[in-house]
């Protein structure tokens, strides 16, 4: 391994370059499958390798920035990406994360900051993570009775009654993801998890992708893009203040780059085959074990906690290349016996 | 009548926005890292990048920013390539729940 250690003269340590990669490479293909910065994983990954916490985080940033534009161009080659929602999303974040930022300030000064964010953090975790499980595990029980009240519907004659949502206008149309919807909603989400971002110094891919699904009514596919093209300004954002403080490797950085392109190649292409409720259910499973993570954080077990996220982090890397190996010999599967089929008249 | 209350509905709203900003507790800014690189036993790229990092940080995180940007596209445009010759090609997707 000796071989692989470079000298990084910005951050001015020894530090193995194969393992930049590794990291890189791993949060590219969750970036790229679940919509998500993945600065919750690189950072403490980094950390815990012994790189300096101040430039974990700007270093993180930089290399998002780079992979949100490798998995945002591909996303949009699939038609996932809504740029209207994503423009409003950033324009709503934007301000939440000023409140967010602020109310940590004021946290700061009463000395409780800390343990607030977290337990916060937790909650929304599990929060999450559990609702996604019960929305899965629920799934086919709802489309037999939603299927069944518009057969009792049609039987007698009438149309079922429509959902009931806030319809305040003005109102929004997305083409893209064949929604209209109040401004107000849309802003209203969007200036929450803006807020939720700034409040726990997160990217908050995590909390906008399911919000896109559960509040705003996206497809998953097209809230994985969106939510990268959110990343993207993001990202280029925190990778130029960072870099203007002087907290990003810019060597580190490239390395990350290089494997976290890849690795987004690969769980984009993902999307391909793993569909809606399949990635909301691997989605949820990642969510819960980063909420396991934050507990161990919070009951002093650091490097548990840094070991836990990065374990996550490569288990899921895992399944879900091995689930687009099979998705792609599936597919080659059915075009071989397609071709089979015309040959024979 | 109704579309009177949609106005000062979206009104109040447009108002709450600035409000909560300035109601919330001002942010402190955090102090720079004011650090210089030693070039002494740097040479070739190395050198030129904490060169920059020394004389200009702004100059710095535009080449970090565009480099960023430039890389990520060079890596996609090939591994795009490169995946089309193994047959994993992308094309518009059916969003399919």
């Amino acid at each position: 391994m000796e071989i692989f250690q470079i000298y990084l003269p910005i951050a001015g340590m020894q530090f193995n370059a194969l393992i930049l990669v590794a990291i890189g490479f791993s949060v590219g293909v969750m970036g790229g499958f679940f919509g998500v910065g993945g600065a919750w994983v690189v950072t403490p990954a980094l950390n815990a390798f012994g790189f300096p916490m101040a430039y974990a985080i700007g270093t993180d940033l930089a290399h998002m920035f780079g992979k949100s534009i490798v998995a945002t161009a591909k996303h949009r080659k699939m038609g996932n990406v809504d740029a209207k929602l994503g423009i409003l999303s950033i324009m709503g974040s934007v301000i939440g994360v000023e409140i967010g930022a602020r109310n940590v300030m004021w946290l700061t000064k009463l000395g409780i900051a800390g343990p607030v964010v977290r337990y916060v953090y937790m909650v929304l975790l599990f929060g999450l993570g559990i609702y996604m499980l019960y929305d899965y595990a629920t799934k086919d029980k709802r489309a037999a009775a939603q299927a069944a009240k518009v057969a009792v519907a049609a039987r007698a004659g009438v149309t079922p009654p429509a959902k009931k949502s806030w319809n305040l206008p003005p109102m929004v149309h997305f083409p893209t993801s064949g929604i209209t919807i109040s401004f107000w909603s849309v802003t209203g989400v969007f200036l929450f998890t803006g807020w939720l971002s700034g409040f726990l110094g997160v990217g908050g891919g995590f909390i906008r992708m399911p919000a896109l699904i559960y509040i705003i009514g996206c497809p998953t596919a097209i809230a994985v893009g969106t939510d990268l093209f959110s990343v993207l300004f993001t990202g280029a954002y925190g990778c130029l203040t960072y870099a203007v403080k002087g907290r990003v490797e810019i060597f580190a950085a490239i390395l990350m780059l290089c494997g976290a392109s890849i690795g987004a190649q690969i769980g984009v292409t993902a999307v391909k085959y793993i569909r809606g409720y399949g990635i909301r259910l691997l989605f949820a499973i990642m969510v819960l074990l980063a909420g396991i993570s934050v507990c161990l954080k919070q009951f002093n077990y650091i490097s548990g906690s840094q070991w836990m996220v990065m374990c996550a982090a490569l288990g899921m890397c895992l399944v879900i290349i091995i689930k687009l190996y099979q998705g792609f010999k599936k597919e080659q599967a059915e075009k071989a016996s397609y071709a089979a089929k015309e040959v024979k008249p | 009548m109704k579309r009177f209350s949609v106005i000062i509905i979206n009104l109040l709203l447009l108002l709450g926005v600035p409000a909560l900003v300035c109601a919330a507790e001002g942010l402190e800014i955090p102090e720079e890292l004011n650090k210089k690189i030693n070039l002494a036993n740097l040479s070739g790229i190395s050198h030129f990048f904490a060169k920059w990092y020394n004389d200009s940080l702004w100059v710095y995180a535009i080449m970090v920013t565009l480099l960023m940007g430039i890389v990520g596209l060079t890596i996609a445009v090939c591994a795009d390539v490169i995946l089309n010759m193994i047959g994993m090609e992308v094309s518009k997707i059916e969003h399919l729940e």
